[in-house]
């Protein structure tokens, strides 16, 4: 040891020889120092300001799978609209059991393709766990009793999309599909064109003698209406583009239209009654795959979806037509985690869909829930608070023509430039770029993708976690024993939403007892009244139709002969657990 | 089943000369020979959408001449209940008939047949044991409990058709029908009726859950797993609507078919013989559950001209539509005018109430041997209880005998081809041309849908997957001086006309065409 340089020190560290006074040393040696709740050295160097292509984001997951292979694999679960793989992280401590014994999370990204940072949260939610495991307990456990199914892109094509090709702030929103929007039996016969080849579709202003607007004298970007008694210098012309097929419309036929969180199997409603609706539930093979991971993973206990934005914690039901498919029970458990996420994540609301936001029928968390009873979260990211930490509103323009000033200085803003149009002769082109207003500035980017980090980890923390307390036996008589055994779960979710309980959605729990002979076997429903319910056949493998969240069941036995027994907890969403006499 | 057909030709009228006859319901390999035969002729182009779980291909048949996507079309489906084995005779005898003598209608009207969308249970109508069946042969857990398909029917009795069991039991609910007393009936409390058995489909408890054929080892049902509706978690429907892949092929098939603008669907549901029925308050709700007003008006004189085509009087025909079904599904999510006939019922026959009873004494009148009598059985979970199998037997309520297909399949191709007559037909009239001097020249001229059908339905004007009416004229930008280039029209009334005109400079033909897919073009050439 007297031997070691200052090199073997570093070797060791990297090992895991983890102590106070060597962090002091190697701290010094470094000249940095570890902040709170981030990975101090990680294996694998994100920026977290900045956003990655699909391709991207892909090679940062493989990049972490190959720095943490016992805590994190990746698969293609399909293939999207343009065939790009769907890929999917799955992070668990491999070494404490397989990722489908344990209850899991599944997270997603960017299913809308403009609504970009969901890639990169999601990506952060693996980063920080696997980064983390070595020096954090709390981690360490987390990924012992728990999974987390992590797909950044569930929208690849068109988030390539958004990035490479002229668009803004809100398309393409859908994927690459090319459907006829205006109904004259061509598709996409008039897409967005990018007058002035910067790669943002801006607006279109004409100075105009009978124009209602003029430039802001104090702030030449911003247009302002004239009073009624004054004349204006300007006229808006909407959208910059072309009439590429002469019928009088303005980019009325591009990419989609159709929205991909329109697409999902729970109370699926066509494109009259639901705009966006394809022809049936997972018409889109990037929604198919998902759908067809989620019914192969029945671990699943909790989803979080990403989009933007608005800064909400979303809940179901999206149409009030739904009401009724959550329950009570459950939206107390929403309710205590949502409620938990606003005060981790400062200026969001938790918000239920149908009567806080829109309605939508079709959407992916009505699905996780109604279809699946996962409970599920929509996080709409993102929200001007983080701004000034003022609740100035949604696409506030007073708003943000400042944040351009004083934050970003000019960087988010096309100033007005005139353009020859074919069509409307010499007009204006200017106004805010794609990436910004719905998109996070790179410097607000990475506290809020630890916040939701943070917020889905909490979620996930309260899937179930089981275990067999207090196993009691009682002697009968005549060779006859009782064995009563407490499955108690500590966390806020149960094993079966109620919604899973009143379709029977999932299988029952099992509770086995072997190396014991059974005569009979009971739920047990109220111990000191002594009322049981026999279950007549396969006693030994008792069912149970859910262990309620911070709650208990028991079961018990009696049986003819017992020495060396074991009992096992079987549970599709609660995972397992063991005890042995 | 069999010998119930041998009785039924030997007493029928219907002794055919050709040696190849047809003497019952085809099997599918005979539907296949069927189907190739008419897809060898010109105007026929056969396809295979997909292959079932049970390895059965699904077939479409697109019968039509010249530029078959540009004229209106009508879709004719069957087999959309797996045990209608009807059903799937009508659609290919209407294929054979309109190939081989109605062939003029195809310059006009495009057919798309698809004549059998649940061949895996089609199947069982010939198969050793036979029970009307609905679900195609993937493996679903319709009681979830965790096993998929563990307790199906049983032949108890051993004659190769599931038939019913009753058990004596003072604590069941049903008791020997007043009309015919092979017939059970509930026992209506409110009189204070008791009951004498309990009655099953034949089967045992396969899984010891105190359930009888509660888990079907069948799939699901193409006819109960549609959008409309959709019962989801339901025996026969699983999980997620248009989960198979037959429902899936013929789905993506028929969003790429443009020109469709109604259906006729052989299946239990019927609103010809009488027309869905308007609510008002469904019909405005955001969740459509009613016919549209101005549909139903279409399904009413359309349901007029199906009863002077069709002969037989309906009888308790009240089926206008079931949960998950296909024929709404073309109708409240494809937006196209849907019909639906089950193209055979049981005439009302000497004042009977029950269904059952009315059914067993026409048959009985006929001499049809279609009743297994009540006959007591051991029954391994009522072993301490009189139990006897019996009941009518599977498929004769709902398809006849096979020598009744004939006259059936003539009216009912008939109806088809009268409802292709209705379709909708743009023209132009009125063509005007004015010189207005300096080389000016207005043109004006009448669109008129010379049709008692609208282009649109009223549902179809709401729906993105119809097209709209487009006229276009072909004049460069530079020398249309006024009047739009492409105007689009969500829809046309019957008879209704529309007025257009546009001032065209300089000299020449311009061209004017109007129309969409599902209501054929109208074309103009004006001189200027």
């Amino acid at each position: 040891m007297k031997m070691m340089n200052t090199k073997n020190i570093i070797v060791a560290l990297a090992l895991g020889a983890l102590s106070l006074g060597s962090l002091e040393v190697k701290a010094q040696q470094e000249n940095f120092f570890r902040a709170i709740g981030t990975p101090h050295k990680p294996k694998v160097e994100i920026a977290w300001n900045r956003y990655y292509t699909a391709e991207g984001l892909w090679d940062w997951m493989r990049k972490i799978v190959a720095a943490h292979p016992n805590l994190a694999k990746v698969e293609s679960i399909g293939k999207s609209v343009e065939g790009r793989d769907i890929l999917t992280l799955t992070i668990t401590d491999f070494s404490t059991g397989k990722d489908t014994d344990k209850p899991a999370m599944w997270i997603d990204g960017n299913i809308h393709s403009n609504e970009i940072q969901g890639g990169e949260f999601s990506l952060y939610v693996a980063w920080y766990l696997t980064e983390m495991h070595a020096d954090n307990e709390f981690v360490k456990q987390l990924l012992k009793d728990k999974t987390f199914y992590i797909t950044p892109t569930i929208n690849p094509d068109a988030r390539n999309n958004f990035f490479k090709e002229p668009n803004n702030a809100n398309t393409p929103r859908s994927g690459m599909l090319v459907l006829d929007n205006d109904g004259d039996g061509q598709a996409g016969e008039d897409m967005m064109n990018d007058l002035d080849g910067d790669g943002h579709i801006t607006m279109m202003i004409r100075k105009s003698p009978t124009g209602r607007f003029i430039k802001d004298p104090l702030d030449p970007r911003r247009l302002m209406q004239v009073g009624p008694d004054q004349v204006g210098e300007y006229e808006m012309l909407g959208q910059e583009g072309l009439d590429v097929d002469g019928d009088g419309e303005v980019n009325e036929d591009g990419i989609g239209y159709y929205d991909p969180n329109r697409d999902w199997g729970w109370n699926w409603q066509p494109d009259y009654i639901q705009r966006g609706a394809l022809k049936y539930p997972f018409t889109l093979p990037e929604n198919r795959a998902v759908m067809e991971f989620v019914m192969k993973h029945p671990n699943i206990a909790g989803a979080q979806s990403f989009h933007n934005s608005g800064g909400m914690i979303l809940r179901g039901p999206g149409a009030e037509e739904d009401l009724n498919t959550y329950n009570r029970e459950d939206i107390r458990i929403y309710d205590a985690i949502g409620k938990k996420g606003e005060e981790m994540i400062p200026g969001y609301r938790y918000l239920t869909v149908y009567k806080d936001l829109y309605s939508v029928f079709g959407g992916e968390l009505d699905w996780f829930y109604g279809n699946r009873g996962i409970f599920t979260y929509t996080n709409e990211l993102m929200v001007s608070y983080l701004y000034f930490h003022k609740e100035a509103g949604r696409g506030n323009q007073e708003e943000q023509l400042k944040v351009d000033e004083l934050l970003t200085f000019g960087d988010a803003f096309v100033n007005w430039k005139e353009y020859k149009h074919p069509q409307f002769g010499t007009v204006e082109i200017g106004g805010f770029k794609k990436n910004f207003g719905r998109a996070h500035p790179g410097f607000l980017l990475e506290q809020d993708a630890h916040r939701n980090a943070a917020f889905t980890i909490y979620h996930a923390y309260h899937t179930p976690k089981l275990s067999v307390i207090d196993v009691k036996e009682e002697d009968l008589g005549g060779g006859l024993k009782a064995i009563t055994a407490t499955i108690f779960n500590e966390r806020m979710m149960p094993t079966h939403a109620s919604q899973d309980l009143k379709y029977k959605i999932e299988r029952p729990d099992y509770v086995t007892i072997s190396g014991a002979k059974v005569v009979a076997g009971f739920v047990v429903e109220d111990e000191d009244m002594k009322k049981f319910k026999e279950q007549k056949s396969s006693p030994e493998k008792m069912a149970v139709e859910n262990i309620p969240g911070m709650g208990a069941v028991k079961v018990r036995w009696i049986v003819s002969s017992a020495s060396n027994y074991s009992i096992t907890v079987d549970s599709a969403k609660g995972g397992k657990a063991s005890w042995k006499k | 089943m069999r010998k119930f057909l041998l009785t039924g030709l030997l007493l029928g009228s219907l002794i055919c000369g050709d040696a190849f006859a047809q003497t019952d319901y085809p099997t599918l390999s005979q539907v296949t020979q069927r189907l190739q035969k008419l897809g060898s002729n010109a105007s026929v182009e056969l396809k295979t959408l997909t292959k079932t779980e049970g390895g059965k291909d699904i077939h479409v048949l697109k019968i039509g001449t010249g530029n078959k996507d540009q004229k209106p079309a009508i879709a004719v489906v069957g087999g959309v209940e797996g045990f209608h084995v009807l059903s799937v005779e009508l659609a290919l005898q209407f294929a054979e008939k309109l190939v081989a003598e109605n062939s003029k209608v195809l310059e006009s009207t495009t057919f798309y047949i698809f004549p059998n969308m649940s061949p895996d249970a089609y199947e069982q109508y010939h198969a050793a044991l036979k029970y009307e069946r609905r679900g195609n042969a993937v493996a679903v857990d319709h009681d979830r409990d965790g096993t998929p398909g563990d307790n199906g029917y049983s032949d108890i009795n051993g004659d190769g058709l599931i038939t019913w069991m009753r058990v004596e039991d003072p604590m069941g609910d049903w008791i020997v029908s007043k009309e015919d007393e092979r017939v059970l009936v509930k026992a209506d409390r409110s009189k204070g009726e008791a009951g004498k058995y309990r009655v099953f489909k034949e089967s045992k408890d396969d899984d010891k859950d105190g359930k009888f054929a509660e888990d079907l080892k069948e799939g699901i049902a193409f006819n109960k797993s549609l959008t409309y509706k959709f019962p989801v978690f339901e025996p026969l429907a699983g999980d997620i609507a248009v989960s198979q892949k037959e429902s899936r092929a013929l789905l993506d098939y028929l969003f790429e078919q443009w020109n469709i603008f109604a259906f006729v669907t052989f299946s239990p549901a019927n609103n010809l013989s009488a027309p869905l029925k308007y609510n008002a308050a469904d019909a405005r709700k955001r969740v459509v559950t009613s016919i549209l007003e101005k549909d139903q008006a279409i399904n009413a004189m359309v349901s007029e001209m199906y009863n002077k085509t069709v002969t037989p009087k309906a009888f308790q025909q009240t089926n206008q539509g079931t949960d998950g079904d296909f024929f709404q599904w073309a109708y409240f999510h494809f937006a196209r005018l849907s019909f639906s006939t089950p193209g055979y019922w049981t005439p009302e026959f000497k004042g009977k109430t029950n269904a059952e009873a009315n059914y067993l004494a026409w048959a009985d009148s006929l001499g049809w041997n279609s009743f297994v009598p009540w006959t007591e059985v051991k029954h391994p979970d009522f072993p301490n209880q009189k139990v006897e199998v019996g009941g009518i037997k599977p498929f004769v309520m709902v398809n006849p005998p096979f020598e009744k297909v004939g006259e059936i399949a003539q009216q009912h191709t008939d109806f088809i081809l009268k409802l292709a007559a209705m379709q909708p037909k743009l023209e132009f009239h009125n063509l005007k041309t004015e010189a207005l001097g300096n080389g000016l020249t207005r043109i004006t001229v009448d669109l008129y849908n010379n049709s008692p059908l609208p282009t649109h339905s009223e549902m179809g004007t709401r729906s993105r997957w119809m097209r709209k009416v487009r006229i276009d004229i072909d004049a460069t930008a530079d020398k249309l001086i006024s009047g739009d280039k492409i105007k689009l029209m969500d829809s046309m009334g019957a008879y209704e006309k529309a007025t257009f005109s546009w001032i065209i400079r300089g000299t020449g033909n311009v061209t004017i065409k109007a129309g969409a897919s599902h209501t054929g073009f109208a074309t103009q050439t004006v001189k200027l």
